[in-house]
């Protein structure tokens, strides 16, 4: 997960190293993310999420579709 | 006495020496905190990665390179808080040292295509300064494939 200066900046670069744009979004939408999915890192009970919690946690912060879907199914 | 000391507790110990340090300790210094062999710290680090993903060795050693969010390496991803610094793996896990430190600082990178340098702060309430837009390439299916790229 990169940072870039534009979303013109973000297709140039995915052209140039031919790779598929993917998902885009500011950075209000990730510090949100950031704080909820590694919020419990320093805590003494901190155990590995299962993978329903971890959608649920994308889910919770607007990041739906399929590019989120942590399972193909 | 060593059975006594659970994997998890040096999990979070080696969290607090980053935190603390804004490095990760060797193998080494947590066998030598824990009065342990190291043979068995290697071991146990290899449980936290393999059973707890917890941790990310460096390949083929024992070494730790990623206590997520935190990068034992130097990145892209410069964060600092007072007269502390560490480096995320992304900047997703830049944000997210921020919030678990709780006691506000920044995060330095730059723009891969441009070069143009991007400044993210945040104070203890939250996101402050935010330069830039967030590209996640890889879809969250795959992001555990290959971790160092995603």
């Amino acid at each position: 997960m990169l940072l870039f200066r534009s979303e013109d900046d973000i297709s140039a670069w995915c052209e140039r190293r031919h790779i598929t744009r993917g998902a885009v979004f500011d950075l209000a939408r990730l510090w949100g993310l950031a704080t909820v999915w590694y919020g419990d890192r320093l805590d003494s009970a901190w155990r590995r999420r299962t993978i329903p919690e971890r959608q649920a946690i994308l889910d919770g912060v607007g990041l739906t579709g399929s590019f989120w879907r942590l399972t193909s199914s | 006495m060593n059975r006594l000391i659970p994997d998890s507790e040096i999990r979070l110990w080696i969290y607090h020496y980053f935190v603390d340090s804004g490095r990760v300790p060797s193998p080494v210094e947590v066998a030598a905190h824990f009065g342990l062999a190291p043979s068995d710290v290697e071991d146990r680090l290899r449980r936290l990665q393999d059973d707890a993903d917890a941790l990310v060795l460096l390949p083929g050693t024992s070494y730790i390179w990623m206590a997520e969010p935190f990068s034992a390496v130097p990145t892209s991803f410069l964060v600092r808080s007072g007269p502390r610094q560490w480096w995320g793996n992304c900047i997703w896990d830049a944000l997210a040292i921020l919030a678990l430190v709780g006691t506000g600082g920044s995060v330095l990178t730059a723009c891969p295509h441009s070069g143009q340098p991007l400044l993210v702060s945040a104070t203890k309430r939250g996101l402050e300064e935010a330069q830039g837009i967030v590209h996640f390439a890889v879809p969250a299916r795959e992001w555990w494939r290959d971790i160092g790229f995603t």
